[in-house]
């Protein structure tokens, strides 16, 4: 048993936790950071094993240990998902992510009025929970900017102050700067992409990576080994928040770092305000933190599990619950895939760094008329290895072969052999509405290794504008496959309904406390010692990894404390 | 195989009830225990397609199921001529030794998944799975695929299958560290050079076969520094 006293302390030492610990701590607060997994840093990851990364998802949670479970619907009986796509270590998933590093388009803050006010009421999906950001991509660019430099993104501008630049993402958002890094390398896999894609008429780039094109700062250029996509990088070249943000809140002196400690409740005193958390140690212990600010950076599992979790007498169905919001409105991209082989030459997958190379954004947001498509908004476009990361054990596991042939015995062996090396996937990773349905509350059934009940999602992406959207995604990525000159194109399997990549909603941002969780500061709307950060807090998804936002928003909040909260304590709405 | 090896499978499986318990001397004597066996036609030395019947003892699996994970692996990614396959791999090591280790929460899910097998193998076939010949064998994986083999409780045919097939792809490919892929066979059937630190713009231009560099392991010394200018 320890207690300890902080100005804040952070839950969760990740994408975000890490940035805020930073910021606080270099103001001046005094911090206590806890991360339920290890600290490792870039010795630690001299292996490129793939069985021990990728396969048996070291940097991630062990699932056995600390389940979520899954169900397409409330009749349904939740079972435990496989692999969970969140981080377990300080630094979080930017440990092991692919480091895909997007700008939300201006019109993914407000989805619901740009729809309405392009294609009338009727087009937002019925059944459907959209509503708009509380704020604009306007307010949001300056923390962009700063994200971008301090995490180190590589990268082309495609519209720097409003001149689109060709080779760039002319679909982006207007940019105050270029990238601190130009973009990595392209392989055969970007090649080819490229070429096909603007035969179409496409308008193809290199896609934004916290990959070091250059030495940048401290840290090496990129050896492109390919062990990035479920690896944490053997030279450091990954911006990884571990790499980049902890060391500043370290330096600082007024940051204090736990590690092996599990929160398990926010902890309140009787007028309904937060008073500090109560955590498992290592050794099974419990402690307890008493802290002015209370700031949930975990996964949005684990946010809203804690809100569920530490209910009291003032908020009798969860903190932040006061709405009857908390927990709903999650969302997760939807893979379609296309697989693309080719005789005449090898694509060397295994070579560059892993995860969505070369993208094209012409069909993701509102960047194509809609009108007489029976959906909105759209996906990401990128060509990439079979699942991300490009080993052979990842390949048999994702590559499923083409109609016609098994996926295992003689005939397979034989396709293996001989289109390892030469094939590509694309993929379009597909926005995916919010539905109050799909949600997260506790399973009555499962328990983690603290005892405490499993994070339970009711998801099902099935719906009629989702069918829609990836039907129509689907011939895009044949039709490029076709065009980057591959011998043969056939499509990858759909998911059973269960939620795909890039977990976010749960604790929505909003105008409103009578429809979200949070204000855009991550605030809880009734209890403003508490705030949320992360993807949980987002409103709506893009067809864009979004770690970036995650991480500008992070900026956004700890200026907000440090300059405003810390001097007056209240709403910052 | 050695005839007697396949006697003392056969005497093994067939009467392991009823004389288990002299099993362990089986070692000296195998021949003439396997005279001893229940005496069935056709199955004391018969022209079996099985896989070789293991030399040694395993660190997790019994003997027979070590004969019988290695024979569903082999089905699973077939040795062909110039072309190798599970066995080659030992793909029976790497997942003799992950149940003995970093799987060990699998134990009895391969423990009951191989009953699971026998049982069915046994109804339908009137044999065990090692005696079948590779077309039988393809048959029982296929049917335990398709969630159609009986005789499984639980793990269910379709999830022992899976589970089979992903540790078959884990042996064939991971890092020979492990136990699997030996001399990197898995890696130079598909091509992986392996745990390469670095690749060069030449290297991600050509169109051809990567041959700049050996294949290597993680615990290789031919280690380059990992630096790009």
């Amino acid at each position: 048993m320890a207690n300890d006293k902080a100005d804040v302390v952070i839950v969760g030492v990740g994408a975000s936790g890490g940035i805020i610990a930073a910021e606080l701590a270099k103001a001046g607060m005094k911090v206590i950071g806890l991360e339920r997994g290890p600290k490792l840093s870039t010795a630690n990851f001299q292996s490129l094993d793939e069985l021990r990364y990728f396969q048996r998802q070291e940097t991630r949670p062990n699932v056995k240990k600390q389940p979520v479970t899954w169900r397409p619907n409330a009749n349904a009986k939740a079972t435990p998902i496989a692999g969970q796509n969140n981080g377990n270590q300080v630094g979080g998933g930017t440990v092991h992510y692919g480091t895909l590093s997007w700008r939300f388009h201006e019109d993914d803050f407000k989805v619901r009025s740009s729809t309405i006010s392009r294609y009338g009421e009727k087009a937002v999906p019925e059944g459907s929970s959209v509503i708009d950001w509380p704020l604009s991509y306007n307010e949001l660019e300056p923390y962009y900017d700063r994200a971008e430099r301090e995490v180190g993104i590589s990268g082309r501008a495609g519209n720097l102050k409003g001149s689109k630049i060709a080779g760039g993402n002319v679909f982006e958002a207007p940019r105050q700067n270029e990238y601190p890094m130009p973009p990595l390398e392209l392989d055969q896999a970007g090649m080819l992409f490229d070429e096909g894609a603007k035969k179409l008429g496409y308008h193809p780039f290199p896609s934004p990576r916290a990959i070091n094109s250059k030495p940048y700062g401290d840290r090496p250029a990129c050896t492109y080994c390919t062990f990035c996509q479920a690896f944490g990088c053997f030279v450091g070249a990954k911006g990884s928040i571990n790499l980049t943000k902890v060391p500043e809140a370290e330096k600082s002196g007024n940051f204090k770092l736990v590690t092996g400690a599990m929160v398990s409740k926010v902890n309140m005193d009787s007028t309904g305000k937060a008073t500090g958390v109560t955590y498992f140690g290592p050794d099974g212990s419990e402690n307890r933190v008493d802290a002015d600010i209370v700031i949930l950076g975990g996964f949005i599992y684990d946010n809203i599990r804690l809100m569920l979790l530490s209910k009291m007498e003032k908020h009798p169905s969860g903190l932040g619950n006061a709405s009857g919001h908390l927990g709903k409105h999650i969302m997760a991209h939807i893979g379609a895939r296309a697989f693309a082989i080719f005789d005449n030459q090898r694509v060397n997958i295994f070579m560059g760094p892993s995860a969505q190379r070369h993208t094209v954004d012409d069909f993701n947001a509102d960047n194509f008329d809609h009108s007489n498509l029976g959906f909105i908004r759209g996906a990401q476009i990128s060509v990439h290895p079979a699942d991300l990361e490009a080993g052979p054990i990842g390949t048999a596991m994702s590559l499923t072969p083409p109609p016609g042939t098994p996926r295992w015995g003689a005939a397979y062996k034989e396709f293996l052999a001989k289109y390892y090396t030469r094939f590509a996937a694309i993929n379009a990773q597909t926005e995916h509405l919010p539905y109050a349905e799909n949600m997260i509350d506790l399973d009555p059934n499962y328990r983690d290794m603290f005892g405490l009940p499993a994070p339970r999602m009711t998801y099902d992406w099935r719906r009629p504008d989702e069918q829609k959207r990836i039907a129509f995604l689907s011939e895009k990525l044949q039709e490029i496959g076709h065009a980057m000159g591959a011998s043969k194109v056939w499509l990858g399997a759909l998911s059973p309904g269960s939620p795909g990549a890039h977990h976010q909603g749960g604790a929505r941002m909003g105008s409103d406390p009578r429809d979200s969780v949070v204000n855009s500061y991550g605030q809880v709307w009734d209890i403003p010692n508490l705030f949320v950060v992360g993807s949980a807090t987002h409103v709506t998804m893009s067809g864009f990894n979004p770690t970036l936002t995650i991480q500008a928003l992070a900026y956004r909040t700890a200026e907000a404390i440090a300059t405003r909260y810390r001097k007056s304590p209240g709403s910052l709405v | 195989m050695a005839e007697h090896d396949k006697a003392r499978r056969s005497f093994l499986l067939k009467s392991a009830a009823s004389v288990g318990a002299i099993a362990g001397a089986a070692g000296g004597t195998s021949e003439a225990n396997a005279r001893q066996a229940p005496s069935k036609a056709g199955h004391i030395a018969p022209a079996l397609q099985s896989t070789p019947l293991n030399d040694k003892h395993r660190a997790f699996l019994s003997d027979d199921e070590a004969s019988t994970v290695a024979a569903i692996a082999e089905r699973i990614m077939p040795g062909q001529p110039g072309s190798p396959g599970a066995t080659d791999a030992d793909v029976l090591n790497y997942i003799d030794l992950s149940l003995a280790g970093a799987y060990a929460d699998q134990q009895e899910f391969y423990r009951q998944g191989l009953i699971g097998l026998e049982a069915f193998c046994n109804e339908k076939f009137k044999d065990s799975f090692v005696y079948l010949k590779p077309a039988q064998q393809e048959e029982a994986l296929a049917a335990m695929e398709a969630g159609k083999a009986t005789g499984f409780t639980w793990p269910a045919g379709q999830a022992f299958f899976n589970t089979l097939r992903t540790h078959t792809m884990e042996g064939m490919f991971s890092d020979p560290v492990y136990g699997g892929n030996k001399d990197f066979v898995g890696w130079r059937l598909v091509g992986f050079p392996g745990a390469q630190r670095l690749f060069t713009t030449a290297d991600l231009k050509n169109k051809g076969e990567f041959t700049r560099l050996p294949i290597i392991g993680i615990q290789s010394v031919e280690k380059t520094t990992g630096r790009r200018k």
